[in-house]
């Protein structure tokens, strides 16, 4: 290990050696700066390019826009734009995001497929892959699912969370395989799934609570002359949790890969090779730290997510305890209700 | 430098819709794909096996008690069975020493009995023996007496003598030393 550590470390002295003489040899072309690179590598584009180590990247083609609606190029200050969605135009372009989406999502299926154990005949699985897949399921299932949701509700979301977190697992993790990029650095990428707890988290309130109970809890249980205060209040609150859910894996996986590249950048912002030395131990640190985030970001989503439904069940069974005959499923229901309810406050 | 690219970056927080929407409907196949052909399966085999594992220990415990239970069955059968025959043991000591004890009374009484009536026969034999011999007595003292005297005796007087003196003779041993000495 600490063997390849060092081949890896030389290796990336050597090419930063090189590729800081070949820029100065052809300085005079359009370089870009490395912050560009770095914000240009992070972004989204619908341009597809191969990067190579010592060249110039190579363009695969770009693939043809999709728009729907109208969508005529508005000629502006800034040259052609192309009209927004409150113009009505939806811009359905494959871009590299949506592209990774779609391996990550293929990854997903062919992995799951392929190495969980589903025959029946088998209980105990067999195998690594069977394993940890089933390791994987069984944490989401009781420490995310059952403790956050409840013992007769959490089964029910678990198919849920458990494309989540593994949607979103192992998009980060291509996000960390060279060539790739990360869809979950994508602002609109983790708003999409945010969206899908949002709607889940909507429907098992309405579930629990009946669409009655659902808009009532939404009134905060507060005298009806207080509720032009409390409504906003309560509808706002609906749409931070997902915000948060949003922002923190778009900025976690987004400020992982920037640090990642700003360490190596450092080698050519300060123009001596000899900063690789300490910036590209640094980088590999951080790598293996984003392996480590690729799978705490994936967790805090899907326990996020759990605790999210988890709260809009409990307070759909804190508002018709009575229909709940058995005594101790009521009191036990009523006593996570009384958490989450403290947690919302 | 840096700002410039800092604000042409806002491209970063720029929301494309259109992403937003494949993103939901990438989610949504996955989901559905997903959960028919893997977590459905999954969960349910896993179900299965914590219903056949708690299945299993809960039989095992049933079992286990139940062994427990013929276990101590057995034991108490066996104590049972134990003191049963210690006790038949016991009786049929006691039944043989009775058994014994009437065989040993029996045999001692027929003894006893086999002993009377034997000495009853012993005593009715001397009483013919005698009687016999006191006849034959008789006989030789008058043939002995009349050889001596040479004289035909009076046979009833003589007789008559005879007997007077067989009949002061002893009974017994006596009598016949006294047969003896008259002869």
């Amino acid at each position: 290990m600490r063997k390849a550590m060092v081949l890896f470390a030389s290796l990336f002295v050597a090419t930063a050696w090189a590729s800081s003489e070949s820029s100065e040899g052809h300085g005079e072309g359009h370089e870009p700066s490395t912050p560009e690179y770095i914000l240009h590598h992070v972004s989204d584009s619908n341009d597809f390019e191969l990067e190579v180590p010592l060249g110039k990247p190579i363009h695969l083609g770009a693939i043809p826009p999709i728009r729907v609606g109208s969508c005529e190029p508005k000629m502006t200050d800034h040259g052609p734009q192309i009209p927004g969605l409150g113009e009505g135009c939806l811009d359905l372009s494959i871009t590299k995001h949506t592209v990774m989406m779609w391996l990550a999502a293929l990854l997903l299926l062919g992995t799951v497929l392929i190495w969980s154990n589903r025959d029946k005949t088998k209980l105990v699985p067999r195998g690594a892959g069977a394993n940890l897949i089933e390791m994987l399921v069984l944490f989401v299932r009781d420490e995310m699912a059952i403790k956050n949701i409840g013992k007769e509700d959490g089964p029910r979301y678990v198919p849920y969370l458990l494309t989540a977190f593994f949607f979103i697992l192992f998009m980060n993790l291509l996000g960390l395989v060279p060539w790739m990029a990360t869809a979950t650095g994508n602002l609109a990428v983790t708003a999409g799934l945010a969206i899908c707890t949002f709607l889940v988290t909507q429907a098992a309130g309405i579930r629990a609570a009946g669409l009655g109970g659902y808009l009532k809890h939404l009134t905060g249980g507060v005298h009806p002359l207080l509720w032009p205060i409390m409504i906003p209040v309560e509808v706002l609150g609906l749409f931070t949790k997902p915000f948060a859910l949003t922002m923190r894996l778009f900025a976690n996986m987004l400020a992982g890969h920037i640090v990642l590249f700003f360490l190596l950048g450092l080698i050519f912002i300060l123009g001596h090779p000899g900063v690789a030395v300490v910036s590209v131990p640094f980088a590999f640190a951080i790598y293996l730290l984003e392996l480590f985030v690729a799978f705490v970001q994936a967790y805090v989503f899907t326990l996020l997510s759990a605790l999210f439904i988890g709260m809009a069940v409990a307070t759909g069974h804190h508002h018709d305890d009575h229909g709940h005959g058995e005594q101790g499923h009521g009191h036990a229901e009523g006593g996570a209700g009384h958490d989450h309810g403290k947690a919302h406050a | 430098m840096f700002l410039p690219s800092v604000l042409a970056a806002s491209s970063l927080v720029s929301v494309q819709p259109g992403l937003i929407f494949w993103t939901l409907v990438t989610f949504v196949i996955v989901f559905f794909v997903l959960r028919s052909k893997a977590w459905g399966p999954i969960l349910q085999l896993v179900e299965e096996r914590e219903k056949q594992i708690s299945a299993a220990i809960e039989s095992a415990k049933r079992e286990r008690a139940e062994a427990e239970k013929l276990l101590a069955d057995q034991k108490t059968a066996i104590a049972e069975a134990r003191r049963q025959a210690a006790e038949e043991t016991r009786r049929n000591q006691q039944e043989m020493e009775k058994f014994r004890e009437e065989l040993m009374a029996k045999s001692r009484k027929e003894a006893e009995e086999l002993k009377v009536s034997a000495r009853r026969e012993i005593d009715e034999q001397k009483a013919k023996a005698i009687a016999e011999v006191r006849a034959m007595a008789v006989d030789l003292a008058m043939e002995v007496a009349g050889k001596l005297v040479n004289e035909r005796m009076d046979d009833s007087k003589h007789r008559a003598l005879a007997e007077q003196f067989v009949q002061g003779l002893p009974l017994s041993g006596s009598g016949n030393a006294g047969v003896r000495r008259s002869a």
